[in-house]
Parts: C-alpha cells; structure tokens; sequence
C-alpha cells in the first residue's frame, strides 16, 4: 500500500473499497472494486437498474445521473469517488411524488418523447439539471443542454417539447 | 389478403387519438427490465475472444492458460461444440456457432470464456492463445469484384450448379421490362452516373445481449431482445437438437432495434455455453461488439437515365452492388427488395435493374430501417434530378411528371405492382409545407424526394385476447415492442373494441411459452397484421359473448347484434360488460378470442409475394450550405408520409420525426471506416457519429397523409420506415442546389461537401486515407 | 489498480512516487477512465486529488492574472465573471468540450495537461501564454504551456509528477480573443482542428492551433495590419499558420484540414479583433 494515513482504502482488504454516500436520500455502503464504476455499482451492487450502459465512455449520456446536484456519465466516475456524494438516479426522481412520476417524467409521456425507452433514464436526468440550472430554456439551450444525450429512436423533437412543457408547469406552479 | 375494417372506423374512441405509450411509466421511471436489467444470481459471464484482424486463418486456440486463471469454469473454441460446427442462418445456414478455423470479419469471436464473475471471464479471454495467420480481406465493393480476389466464401461450400461459386457474389437479382437498350435512342437527354452509399450501424442505445439458462427438463430459457422471438427459438431448436417445446425464449423489450435485432447471431453460442457448463450464461454486449454484429449493406449504383424532352422517363438502368459482409443473414433479402423498388415510384416505360449481393470480410450486413431501398433510392432520385437539371426543370416537377397516380404501376411485368395510395398527395403537401418555388436565401437551396418501401410479402400473427370477468382485458400478441408502440395500439383497439378502459387492459409479448405465434416484427408490418390479429380476436369475442348471452337468456340469437364495446338486445344495448356478466351467470369466467392474419405468398412473384401495402414518402429539404468550411445548416426538413389511418397520431409523429433524423445520420455523418486488415477503425461512440440534439434541423415538420386507404385495422398501414427512404436523395438535391454541384457519395460530411467546392484540392477525405 | 483518496499534496506526489510509471492522476475522469476502459491505461494506482485539502483553489483572481488549480472543472471556468471577461476564448473552448455532464467533471488542467494534441482549451491557452506547475516529491517547477508539449499525450511532466497550477497572465488592456473549431457534427464532438486568437489592442495577433500537428501549436505573434484589407489578412493567416503540419486521420484529410485551419484561423482573428471594441461576450459560432 502506498504510504498513507488513509485506511478507507484498506478497509476491507486489498482489493475492495468501502464506499458511503447517500442515493436517493437514503444512507448507502457498498464495498467495490477499485476500478468498478458508479455506473456499474448502482446497477449491481445497489440494483438501481434504471441507469443505463450503452458506450460507457461519456459520449451517449445513458448513464447520467446527479451527483452533489450536478449532472455525472457515471460511466466515468469510479464509485470509489462517491464517498460522502449525495446521488440522484432516475429512481429517485419520482419518489413520492402520486404515481411515482415527477411533474418531468409525466411530460415526457404526455408529450410522446418515450420510444423504446433505454435512453429515457439519462434523457430525463439531464433535463431535470437543465431544468435546475435555467428554468426558462428557448430550444436552442435545450438542444445544447441535452446533447450529450444520444436517443437513436430520434425522440430529440417531443423531449424538446416535453422539457419546454415542464418549465411551463413548474413556471405556473 | 386482409379483411378491410374502414367502414367502422366513426364507432371509435381511442383509435384515431394520442393514446399514452403503454409501458410508459416503466420507461421514464427506470422501472423497465431491459436484458442487461434482468436479475440472473447464478449467471456466468462470458467473454468472447477475437482477433485483431477481420480475414484469417486460425491454426490453433490454446485455453489452459485461460483454465488456471482465478473464476473461469469453461474456455471454448468450435473444436469443443458439436462436429461439424453447427451454421445457422435464415436463406443460407452459413454462419457457424463459433468461427470454425477461419475468422471473416473483424470481430468474429473464436472462442468463448465462461467465468463466475465479467471480470474474470473477460481477464480469462485475454489468456486465450490464439495462433493464427492473416489472410488478404476484401473490405469494399471494388476489392471484391476484382479479378482474382481472395473469396470470402471457399467455392467447396458453395452448391456446384451455382454459377457465382468462384466469386465473391452470393446472389443476384434482375428485374426488367420494356427494353433500355432500344429505348436510349427515344431519349432527349440520358444521365449516367455512379453512386454510393456506406456501411452504417444500427448504435441501438442498448446494445443488448443474451442468457442462456439450462432448465431442469433438459431444456434451454433463452433471454434476448429480439425482435423475432420465433425465429430464435426455432434456431437455436435445430442447432442444440432440441425440441421446438424445451426451448422457451423471452424477448425482453428491444432497447431499439431497427431491423439490428431480428436474427440470431450469439445466441446460440449462449445455448451451448449453458447446455456445456449447466449453468445459466450471460453475455452483454458492448456497444463495440453491436458494431461487429449488425450494419446496413453498404452499395454502388450504376445507373443511367433517358428522359423525354418534357421530363417523362423513358429509360432507367441501374446496377446495384450491395457489400452484404461475411454471412448472408437476411442480407440477400435485403438486396432483392431494395432493388425491386429501386427504379422509384414512377411510371417508366422500359426498366432494368441488376443487382448483386457481394460477400466482403465485413461485418455481416442484415435488415435496417428501410431495407435496401434507401440505398438505391438515393441513386433513383439524383438521377431524377441530373434529368431535370439537364432539361431545365425543378425536382418537383420532374417528380409531379413521373410519379405514378393510384392504382397505375411502378413495376410492370408479369407480377406488376401498383400505387395503393394517393401519392401526388404527399408530394404537393411537401412541396407546400417546404415552401417550394419560394425565393431562397443566399447560399441555401431546396430539395425534394420521393421513395417507396414494399411491406411484408407474406406473414402470420396469431393472437390471443382474454376478455375478463370485470371488463378488464389481457391481449396475447407475439410483436416485439421496440419502441414503435404496437402494445398501445393493441390496447387501443381493445379499448374501443370491447369497450375496457384502457387503464384496465394488459398486453403480454416477448414470451414464446405463453403467446401464440407472430412470424416477426419487421417490415412496419406489425400495425397491419398483429393488428389484424388483435382486432379479430375481440370480434371474436364480442360473437361469443353474443352466442353464450342469447343461450343464456333464452333470446333469440338473431335479435341481437353486436358493436364495439356492446351488445345490442332487443330491450336495448348493453355495454359488452354487462352482457358478458348475463351471459356468464353464477359460473362466472371469461371469454377468449382468437385472431389470425395470415397472408400466404405468391408462387413465382420476385419477392415471393405481393407488398401488403407500400410505404410511400416524399422528404424535401432545405438547407444552407457554408462553402468555406461544407457545413450544413438544415434550415428545414419536411417529411409527408402516406399513412392510411393514423391510429395513435403522436406515435406517427414520433415515428416519423425519428425516421427523419435516423436518415440524416447516413446522410450527413455516418460511416464505418475499415484499415487495410479490416479493422473498424471508428468502433465505438467516439469516432463514429449519429445525429445528436443539436443536429436536428432548425424546423423539423412530419405530416401523414390519410385516406384510410390501408390494409390494417381502420384503414391503417405501416409506417415506421418511410421517412428516412428518401432523406439523401431530398438533402443531395438541397445541397447540389445550393452549391451548384451534384455529390454522389454518402454521407454529405463537410469535408466531402467541402472537397466537392474544391475539386482540385486532390486528397483523401477523411477516415479514406489508411491510419 | 488500487485507488487512494491522499489529504495533502505531499501525500499525492509521494504516492505517484511509488509507483511513478504507473500511477495516474484522477480528478475529473472523463479522459482516464475511457483510457482505463480501453486499456490503453493500466494504471496499478489512481491517486484521486479531489479531496487533497492544500491543492490550489479552483479560480484565483489576482491583479496579473488568473490561477487555475486541478479541481476547476469546465463548468467552472464557463461560469467565472472574470474569465469570461478576460478569457472569452477559452470560455468558448471549454464551452465546447464534451456535453454539460462532461463540462461538469472535466478539469481544465487535466484537458490540456494531457498533451492530447486536439485538446479543445490548449489552443486558447498557449495563446495568452500560460504556463503551469509541476509538482514532485523533489519539489516544483513551471513551464510555459506551449513548451510543456513535447508530442502527441507526451508532456514535461514526467512520472512521479503532476501539475498543480495552470497560471494565465491577465491579457493586455485593449486586446481580445475568440475560439474556432472544426467538427463532423453540430453535436459533442471531437476537434478536427480548432484555433484560438488573441488580437492586441494594437493590432498584433497571436494563435494558438488545436490538431494541427504533435502539439499544440503557438502561432504568431504577427504584427498588425489592416484587416480590411483581404491581401493583408491572408498573408497574416499564412503567417500565424506557419507552425502547423496538419495530417490526415479519421476526423480528416489532410487538404479539408489544411484548408479549415484557414478559415478558422481567419473566422478567430476576425471576431477577436471585433471583439476589442464591441465586447459581445460570447457570442460563438452558432454550432
């Protein structure tokens, strides 16, 4: 081991890392392997399936999720980084809310923006940041905010309208 | 052919409105079990090995380096599956589980580790030893015609009467009437030009996968997102030895699919892995390795054209080579019903169209949204314009001049088929929402095009609808759902049919052990024939509950009647609930009803059958060209499709819209790029580059024509690929307008836009100068 | 690989000490974990700085400039009041890397310490001469940025080092800079070529050139000249163009390339120049 007074690294032999964090507002530990992704961790060791793996290299934003309130491809971020982070995966979005959608996921459907879906999760966490970020977005910063989010259905159209409709929901709420 | 339910349609009350996607609150929640989703506590992990070349031969494959490693339970190479290596295929049983002492294209796994954890399989891949030499490929249409090029395929597995057996050409196709050659001299101008369009990849945003579970019978559960669970569970059936019964095969929903998904290709690989180690084996792919498993046939048209002086075609020639890669797959399927479109929608009086499928050691080329015509569409329509340049006239009128009227033929001959739709329709309407004829600004230019797609030849859906006791409703119905919606539009027509709620309906697909039979989900065929099959089964079920209700009572059955969603007594009607509950009495129970659409082929017809029905669209484009650097800015992109009967309009939209930028990305940027031993060298998201939020046009406007016209329920048809058939051949015209210069070769990068502003620039674009 | 989260800059250096060939830096992770993922990297230890408690802050405003440390992500230049005042160009560039979720992790050091010749924030930043820090455990140098570049992802920084601040001088009163870049689609994309100027209140023009050869290039300084004038701009063009070697590769060919650092060369003076007296922040290609 390297010379250190940290034993985080250590703590459960050689090979594992401890990693605390909350997701989704509850208390998290997951013990991982150094080289294991947050990506990977959420869907393995956490079973938080909604955030998706398609190039696993930053470039189709499938895996975006929010972390210490701003948008992560968790593809390149190792989960070992997440200790202490406060993480918001898809999952956590609609929590609590009637139906367990959120005032975005219901636009989505209501504006047609879901095609086969896989792309969805990461599409509606981006536009959920974007939305946090600039409340009032003209298409043209939503097709900038939104496009490290590759949607092969070509749904790009009806998310613009669905992101276009929440801001007028959460405008007038 | 299918029954026609127009007349019906005013009865309605979901149909015809923007029904939410079922299965929507999964999607947008995370809550949608995709393959790689889908919990397997006991699963081994596989790792494929391959080889840094696409063509070679392999002389030995050594695991026991591999064995020792931490976590592998099995290393294995075609010498440990079943002699001679099994070869699947669906014309050809070319393709072998394994790569059985030749690799043929980059990628082609030859051999397998199966370990306890990814991790391991995938270090205990890296051990294998594989000795093997590399072979001269051919990896473009011109390697591969060559005199004496290496052939893909040993003339030994070639049948002896096959005529192309020494060569690299897998099959042909030849469709002609009138007589070109005589016809020449009638012309006032011919055009004769070459065009090309690339290999490019399906980039499902899920790459998908496969696991294969031994069953405690002896048999396989297979999971993978395919979209013909039928086909998978019939193959892997004939190469373990299985009967069809032990095999069960669940398709999870595709996360996209487009034509990339219909046939196996791992699978069964997966299936002998878990029948040799007994334990349940999961593979998910990278998006890499989809790149390796599915593409669109690249292909060079020769064509020549004559025109009368007013524009009328007199002649169209074309030769078309499709590089088809390393197995047939459905790849000479493709080539056939691509090029039986290929002369366009328009009324020719002597047509001649050649075409080849050609084997390269590239990925093996398979179905694609469009299917080969947006291939040849591209060659079509710039020849349209070439004529209509050279006559002085625009695109839409050399177009309004040739396009067929309804009912008139597009193909003549023997087994002639014929517009089944109001096509000047959709070419006026694009022509008005584009603004045709309007001054342009500098530096931009208009274009429009027009392209045909034949839907399914021939077809089988069966399904099942079990109307309940309290009016809720299950429907049984094999299509996959990729995202195209077809389970909203069953529940749809559930709604309306037997008058459920929708909210109380449920669809089950994806599970060969409990749905009845669909042939596949391809060809946009799905609305037509599932379709069909859905709303004969609720027509089946409202006789039945007609039938139990009037024994039931003691009513005659010939006072009663029955409507969507009610039984007409003579006291009244009933709603469809109500009569079921009289009908059923202190017995309680359900009623189930059965559909089937089948649509039987044609002996002797080039495509084995007439077109259920035709895809029609019209695209037209407008776009500003900056001629210092070749960008494109597409200032707005219009795509007017013939519909029939939108069933779920936001669907249609969503579809098309889709369709649209799918067909900007081949036009304007994608492209595989091989090196000179094959190599993909833009693998993966990095290098290869699809159309992002940023590249959809400034106004993108889709519009469905609808006559109710089509064979589906309500006049429907399909209409899934249209918008993407004609999208080169609208944005080629835009931009040869703009710039004053026609560009033959796809896709319209700005560096081949640029390089055809400066011709004398001599250089290799781009990715076409080896590494 | 093992992963270690040091608490100081000592026990960073120290750590890439031990392992100098094989140790990597890990802040934003948007370049090393592609790299780990393709094995091109295969790094036995990933020293994370994120929580070292002494590293130089993010953005520090003095009188004579700016100072960057290694945690100052993308988003964070973007956002700062006095880059954008200062550093229009480089606002761009970072602008440009990747997608807001990149931009999120990204860190400028890290983007253009790599040495990755078409590097998107290299070419604004060799043009306002920046340099950078380089830290071992035998303690601390700085380089020049554009002499730091050695070759393609080969840097001063040798192994046991890293770099602990990117410095850049406030520019000269009166002077602006753009940043143009070339690209196969208007979406997230990978530089074909990109250049970033910096035009003098007096008219001089330096540049910087992104994948335009090994390195990241410095261009110029030319002396001022009419830009009225075609002739004149041209003939500065070549000049400031003189370092470039463009070759051919995925992205482009060699002629499309050459020809594009043209325009962009001519595009970025243009609007830096324009940009000395109508400031219009940041008003980019519309890309």
């Amino acid at each position: 081991m390297i010379p250190t007074e940290d034993q985080s690294a250590d703590e459960v032999g050689a090979d594992l890392v401890v990693v605390t964090c909350s997701v989704n507002g509850e208390s998290a530990r997951v013990s991982v392997p150094p080289h294991r992704t947050l990506m990977d961790a959420l869907r393995n060791e956490l079973g938080l399936t909604g955030t998706k793996t398609c190039c696993a290299e930053g470039e189709c934003g499938a895996c975006t999720v929010i972390v210490d309130g701003a948008t992560v491809n968790s593809c390149l971020m190792l989960a070992a980084e997440a200790e202490g982070c406060d993480i918001l995966t898809v999952e956590g979005l609609g929590a609590g809310e009637p139906g367990g959608l959120c005032d975005l996921q219901e636009s989505f459907l209501e504006a047609g923006a879901v095609q086969c879906g896989f792309c969805i999760p990461g599409q509606v966490m981006a536009a959920e940041y974007l939305l946090r970020t600039n409340p009032d977005p003209s298409v043209d910063e939503i097709r900038e905010g939104m496009s490290g989010n590759l949607c092969r259905c070509a749904g790009y159209q009806r998310i613009v309208a669905a992101v276009e409709l929440t801001a007028r929901k959460r405008a007038t709420r | 052919m299918i029954e026609q339910h127009g007349s019906e349609r005013e009865a309605l009350r979901t149909v015809g409105a923007p029904i939410r996607r079922y299965g929507g609150a999964a999607r947008v929640s995370g809550q949608q079990d995709f393959l790689a989703d889908l919990p397997f506590p006991d699963a081994a992990a596989v790792a494929l090995v391959t080889l840094p070349v696409a063509c070679a031969t392999v002389t030995g494959i050594d695991g026991k380096r591999a064995m020792e490693m931490p976590g592998v339970i099995a290393v294995v190479s075609a010498a440990d599956l079943p002699q001679p290596v099994p070869r699947f295929g669906i014309s050809h049983q070319d393709r072998p589980v394994l790569a059985d002492g030749e690799v043929l294209f980059h990628g082609e796994p030859v051999a397998a580790v199966v370990a306890e954890t990814l991790d391991q399989a995938e270090a205990g891949a890296r051990e294998v030893e594989v000795a093997f030499e590399e072979r001269p490929g051919v990896y473009n249409v011109d390697q591969a015609l060559a005199t004496g090029a290496p052939l893909v395929r040993d003339p030994s597995r070639r049948p002896e009467d096959d005529e192309n057996r020494d060569s690299n050409v897998l099959e042909t196709a030849l469709y002609e009437w009138g007589d070109t050659t005589a016809a020449a001299g009638e012309a006032a101008v011919i055009v004769e030009n070459t065009y090309t369009f690339p290999m490019v990849t399906h980039f499902p945003i899920e790459p998908g996968g496969t696991v294969a579970v031994p069953t405690d019978a002896g048999g396989l559960d297979i999971y993978s997102p395919v979209q013909h669970p039928y086909l998978l569970q019939r193959t892997i059936a004939t190469v373990t030895g299985l009967p069809l019964s032990q095999v069960r095969v669940f398709a999870p929903d595709p996360g996209g699919g487009f034509g990339g998904k219909q046939t196996p290709r791992l699978e069964p690989l997966l299936a002998f892995l878990a029948l040799q180690t007994g334990r349940p084996c999961r593979l998910v792919l990278s998006l890499e390795q989809t790149f390796q498993m599915m593409r669109r046939a690249a292909c060079r048209v020769k064509a020549r054209t004559g025109f009368a002086d007013d524009g009328a075609l007199i002649f169209h020639e074309l030769h078309c080579d499709f590089l088809i890669g390393a197995y047939a797959d459905v790849a000479p399927r493709v080539m056939t019903k691509g090029s039986y479109v290929g002369a366009g929608p328009y009324r020719i009086p002597h047509a001649r169209t050649a075409s080849r499928a050609v084997m390269s050691n590239t990925t093996p080329s398979t179905a694609f949204r469009g299917f080969g015509a947006p291939q040849v569409a591209w060659a079509t329509e710039s020849q349209l314009d070439a004529g209509a340049r050279a006559l002085g006239l625009d695109g839409l009128q050399i177009r309004r001049r040739n396009l067929v009227n309804v009912g008139e033929a597009f193909f003549r001959g023997p087994y002639e088929a014929t517009a089944d739709g109001h096509w000047h329709e959709a070419l006026e309407k694009a022509a008005e929402l584009i603004g045709w004829g309007q001054p342009l600004a500098p530096g931009r230019g208009r274009g429009i095009a027009v392209a045909i797609k034949p839907g399914a030849t021939s077809g089988l859906s069966q399904s099942l609808v079990r109307f309940l006791a309290d009016g809720s409703a299950i429907a049984y119905a094999g299509t996959s759902d990729m995202g195209q919606g077809a389970r909203t539009l069953w529940q749809q027509i559930l709604a309306d049919e037997l008058g459920s709620p929708l909210d109380k309906i449920r669809v089950v697909s994806g599970d060969t052990g409990v749905v009845p039979f669909d042939l596949q989900t391809s060809a946009s065929r799905s609305t037509v024939f599932m379709g069909n099959a859905v709303l004969e089964a609720c027509r089946d079920i409202r006789k039945r509950v007609l039938a139990l209700f009037a024994e039931s009572t003691g009513v005659d059955e010939a006072m009663l009647s029955e409507a969507p969603g009610v039984l007409i007594t003579p006291d009244g009607e009933l709603s469809l609930l109500e009569a079921s509950r009289i009908a059923l009495g202190a017995l309680g129970g359900e009623f189930v009803g059965q559909g089937t659409a089948r649509m039987r082929g044609r002996k002797g017809h080039p495509l084995g059958g007439d077109a259920a029905f035709y895809e029609f669209n019209c695209t037209a484009i407008e776009v500003e060209v900056d001629v210092e650097t070749g960008e494109l800015l597409l200032h707005r992109h219009v795509s007017v499709s013939d519909v029939g009967t939108e069933l779920n309009p936001i669907q249609v939209t969503s579809q098309d819209e889709g369709a649209s930028i799918m067909g900007l990305g081949h036009s304007q940027m994608e492209q595989l790029l091989l090196d000179d031993h094959g190599v993909i060298r833009n693998l993966g998201a990095l290098d290869y580059r699809i159309p992002t939020f940023k590249d959809v046009p400034v106004e993108l406007i889709t519009h469905g024509i609808e006559n109710h016209d089509g064979p589906g329920p309500y006049g429907s048809k399909g209409i899934s690929e249209g918008a993407l058939l004609c999208t080169a051949g609208a944005l080629g015209s835009a931009v040869s307008d703009a710039i004053g210069i026609p560009i033959r070769d796809l896709p319209l990068t700005p560096e081949r836009v640029w390089t055809a502003l400066h011709p004398d620039a001599a250089d290799h674009p781009g990715g076409e100068e080896p590494a | 690989m093992r992963y270690y989260r040091p608490a100081t800059t000592a026990q960073a250096v120290a750590a890439l000490a031990s392992q100098p060939h094989t140790s990597r830096i890990l802040v934003g992770g948007t370049d090393l974990l592609v790299a780990v993922r393709h094995r091109s990297a295969q790094p036995t230890l990933v020293v994370d700085i994120k929580g070292v408690r002494d590293l130089t802050a993010p953005i520090s405003v003095d009188e004579q400039g700016i100072t960057f440390g290694p945690t100052a992500t993308m988003g964070d230049v973007i956002a700062h009041p006095t880059v954008r005042e200062w550093f229009p160009a480089l606002v761009e560039a970072a602008g440009l890397v990747g997608s807001v979720a990149i931009r999120n992790r990204a860190s400028l050091i890290a983007n253009s310490a790599n040495g990755s010749p078409a590097a998107d924030t290299s070419p604004p930043l060799v043009s306002f001469n920046a340099s950078v820090t380089i830290t071992s455990v035998s303690g601390e140098r700085t380089s020049l940025l554009r002499e730091f570049f050695l070759a393609p992802r080969r840097t001063l920084c040798e192994p046991g080092e890293m770099v602990t601040s990117l410095r850049v001088p406030r520019p000269s009163p009166g002077s602006s800079s753009a940043f143009e870049r070339m690209t196969r689609r208007r979406g997230v994309d990978l530089a074909t070529c990109s250049v970033g100027a910096v035009v003098d209140a007096d008219g001089a023009m330096t540049v910087g050139l992104g994948a335009l050869g090994p390195t990241t290039l410095l261009g110029g300084p030319v002396a001022p000249i009419d830009l009225t004038s075609q002739e004149q701009l041209e003939r500065a063009v070549d000049a400031l163009l003189a370092p470039a070697t463009p070759i051919g590769d995925i992205r482009a060919g060699k002629a499309y390339r050459t020809a594009m650092a043209r325009v962009l060369a001519r595009r970025a003076v243009l609007r830096a120049a324009a940009r000395r007296t109508d400031p219009d922040r940041l008003t980019g290609r519309s890309s």
